[in-house]
């Protein structure tokens, strides 16, 4: 792995006995929730809707949690980067298995860009090893923020994650890309962000939900990091996607063929 | 009124998951079963599943004190648990499976618990309790079953109905009078354990719903002095306790079955559609929908308010009797007009609506009926005013 001039170097670290997480955490609409568009068009409606961990950012607490199991790590570290009450699910990522939390608490919306620039100031400061992300989130569906740390930091990414294997000093990770599995061995620190099919996550115990409540979460602003967090883009208005119109019967593929070519025009 | 914590909010979380996940598929079996006029209670392979899966996510001995094992949860975290684990029809109670807990935690000696308490609490050994009596139900305190003294033991004779659990329980605790005095007075528990002769059952009784209750026979039925729970004649107390807590549960679960009803019939209200029109534009349906929507939250809140209460130590007889009335009458309501909302559809034993109705409607007897709940609230306003 090379590393251009400019972009952070390797934080120093002896891998073989502490090999710190970090796994980002984002508050997000529930999956069950049907979203509904405000009817002033500015976004989604988020008042009075139950919120959760974004899906994949779970499969990434689980796999730090297995990594942790396994002894191929020692300290996860959970970040969420969003109001005060998305400390709900760095507590959800406690109980999970985490050890720690951090908060950075910004109000309002916060684009891939300013996450990355938030995520990358805590690194330097944590020094983790490797950072496992969800591959999205399930509200913006941005699919950008490990993109972007990892080209911040100058690290290696695996993207797209359905194995993780965690060696010393590299990660081996098999990625699903068009056509197939890929696989990329980075070495560390890394970033790599989680496919659905990377693994099943558990239901935090009751244990361990009464655990969480005794393990810390430090509380930041962006200014703390010295990061601007405010929005780059503006958004101009939320529509919902046109109704599906009713579909029609056709009595044959020769007419289906005959409606596609001529009055569809896709054929 | 309570804040409920985070932490309550996130084994709320658990219990649902656990129930939409490992209980709600049990669900088709379990009508199945239930319809072609077997047992609604879970198969000994299915239960051995459930519990493991239990275990693994310490969902065991919710109310039992900490140093006993247990998980120790207040009074509103464990409400809330209880209106999850209502939403599913699939028949489970996180073990140990009845409050005779509290009963136990608050008169049982030092041998009886580690005899009988702490196998309980560790969800190993499964009780019962035997208060009612052919000629004495709602009104417990006319009971006639009677033990008396002679030498060291007790000889117990007497009968017994309408006793759940009966053939699964370790031991029952089981309520006679000892003394002279009347009604209340002089009434003692025993514990007395499954093989003991003298205690039969007699038969077991079908009741709605899949229930199974047990007529049991007490025939010079002889326990040593030791099984005494509690004070001699003074079990009346002790007895009540138990059946506050399992008031406040009854009031979770009806919210829970209700929430249940509710889901089931808005999404049908909206897929289904009558001479043109979705069944959810139609004013009937909407007021069926909303009055369900405030009475649960308003019984909701009874429960948290009471549970808070109990929690600080206060007595919530009457909090608890007036829940008793709401929640089951409430859910008896709201069940109906879910089954009613679904037509034809809603008379089948295919969909779990009828089983929550008959849930409902037995809970309007067991732990004292209606009507018996009504006498003593009015009593006290009667005598005390209307303010609580
Ligand atoms: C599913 C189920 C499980 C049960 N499990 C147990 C158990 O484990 N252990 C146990 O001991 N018992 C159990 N019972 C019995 C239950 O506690 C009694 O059925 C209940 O207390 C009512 O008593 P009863 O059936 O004798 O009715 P009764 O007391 O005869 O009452 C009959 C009717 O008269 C009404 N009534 C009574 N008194 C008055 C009054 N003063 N004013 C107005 N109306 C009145 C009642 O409200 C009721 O509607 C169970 C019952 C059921 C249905
Ligand atoms: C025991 C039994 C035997 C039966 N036997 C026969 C049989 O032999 N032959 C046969 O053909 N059918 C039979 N049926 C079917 C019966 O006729 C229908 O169930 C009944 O007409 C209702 O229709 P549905 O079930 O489709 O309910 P739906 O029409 O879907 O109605 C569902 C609910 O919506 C309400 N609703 C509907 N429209 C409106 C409206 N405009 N405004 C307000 N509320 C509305 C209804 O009152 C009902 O509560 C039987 C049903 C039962 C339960």
């Amino acid at each position: 792995m090379r590393h251009s001039p400019g972009v952070a170097a390797p934080p120093q670290q002896d891998t073989a006995q502490a090999m710190k997480l970090l796994v980002p955490v984002k508050r997000v609409v529930d999956y069950n929730v049907k979203v509904r568009v405000k009817a002033d068009g500015t976004g989604v409606e988020t008042a009075n809707v139950k919120m959760s961990m974004n899906p994949f950012d779970e499969i990434a607490v689980e796999e730090a949690v297995r990594l942790k199991e396994k002894g191929a790590a020692t300290e996860i570290i959970a970040v969420s980067i969003g109001p005060a009450a998305a400390a709900e699910q760095i507590r959800t990522a406690l109980a999970m298995g985490a050890d720690r939390g951090i908060l950075v608490e910004v109000e309002g919306a916060v684009e891939p860009l300013a996450v990355a620039k938030l995520l990358k100031a805590i690194i330097m400061k944590e020094e983790p090893g490797l950072i496992i992300l969800g591959k999205q989130a399930i509200d913006d569906d941005m699919n950008a923020t490990g993109q972007m740390l990892a080209a911040l930091m100058g690290w290696g990414q695996g993207t797209f994650a359905s194995k993780v294997e965690l060696a010393a000093d590299s990660v081996t990770v098999t990625r699903e890309v068009d056509g197939g599995l890929e696989t990329v061995k980075l070495t560390l620190p890394a970033i790599v962000t989680a496919d659905l099919r990377l693994n099943e996550p558990r239901y935090a115990s009751l244990p361990n939900i009464m655990k969480a409540r005794k393990k810390p979460i430090e509380n930041l602003k962006p200014a703390d990091l010295g990061v601007d967090a405010s929005p780059r883009l503006t958004t101009l208005k939320v529509e919902e996607p046109p109704k599906r119109q009713a579909g029609r019967k056709v009595g044959s593929v020769a007419e289906l063929v005959d409606k596609l070519r001529n009055e569809a025009k896709v054929i | 009124m309570t804040m409920i914590s985070e932490e309550a909010r996130m084994l709320q979380d658990l219990v649902a998951k656990f129930v939409e996940r490992d209980l709600m598929p049990l669900e088709p079996a379990v009508l199945a079963r239930e319809a072609a006029g077997g047992k609604w209670a879970l198969t000994d392979a299915e239960e051995e599943v459930i519990l493991g899966k239990c275990t693994e996510l310490g969902l065991w001995g919710l109310d039992v004190p900490e140093a006993m094992g247990g998980a120790a949860l207040d009074t509103v975290t464990r409400m809330l648990l209880e209106e999850e684990i209502a939403r599913t029809i699939t028949p489970f109670e996180f073990p140990p499976d009845s409050p005779n807990l509290h009963m136990m935690m608050a008169v049982a000696n030092e041998d009886q618990r580690t005899r009988y308490l702490q196998p309980y609490a560790d969800g190993k050994a499964k009780s019962g309790i035997a208060i009612s009596e052919p000629g004495a139900g709602g009104d417990p305190a006319g009971m006639i079953t009677r033990a008396r003294k002679d030498g060291d033991d007790w000889v117990i004779n007497g009968r017994k109905i309408w006793v759940s659990r009966v053939p699964a329980a370790d031991f029952i605790i089981v309520m006679a009078r000892t003394g002279e005095g009347k009604r209340a007075e002089g009434m003692t528990a025993f514990i007395v354990e499954k093989d003991t002769p003298g205690f039969i059952i007699e038969r077991e009784i079908r009741m709605i719903g899949g229930r199974l209750t047990y007529e049991l026979v007490f025939d010079d039925c002889r326990v040593p002095e030791r099984q005494v729970l509690g004070e001699l004649g003074q079990g009346y107390v002790p007895m009540q306790l138990r059946l506050n807590v399992r008031r406040l549960q009854m009031g979770a679960r009806c919210v829970g079955m209700c929430r249940r009803a509710v889901e089931m019939m808005t999404e049908q209200a909206k897929q289904r559609v009558t001479f043109g029109v979705p069944l959810a534009d139609r004013q009937a349906i909407q007021w069926w929908i909303a009055d369900a929507a405030i009475k649960i939250h308003a019984t909701r809140l009874m429960v948290l308010s009471a549970a808070e209460k109990m929690e600080a130590g206060h007595d919530v007889k009457d909090e608890a009797s007036m829940l008793k009335v709401f929640a089951t009458e409430m859910a008896g309501e709201v069940i109906d007009q879910a089954m009613q909302t679904f037509g034809a559809m809603g008379m089948t034993k295919e969909l779990p609506l009828h089983l929550f109705a008959q849930q409902a409607r037995l809970m309007r007897i067991y732990e004292g009926p209606t009507e018996v709940h009504r006498m003593a609230i009015a009593k006290r306003v009667l005598r005390r005013g209307a303010a609580f």
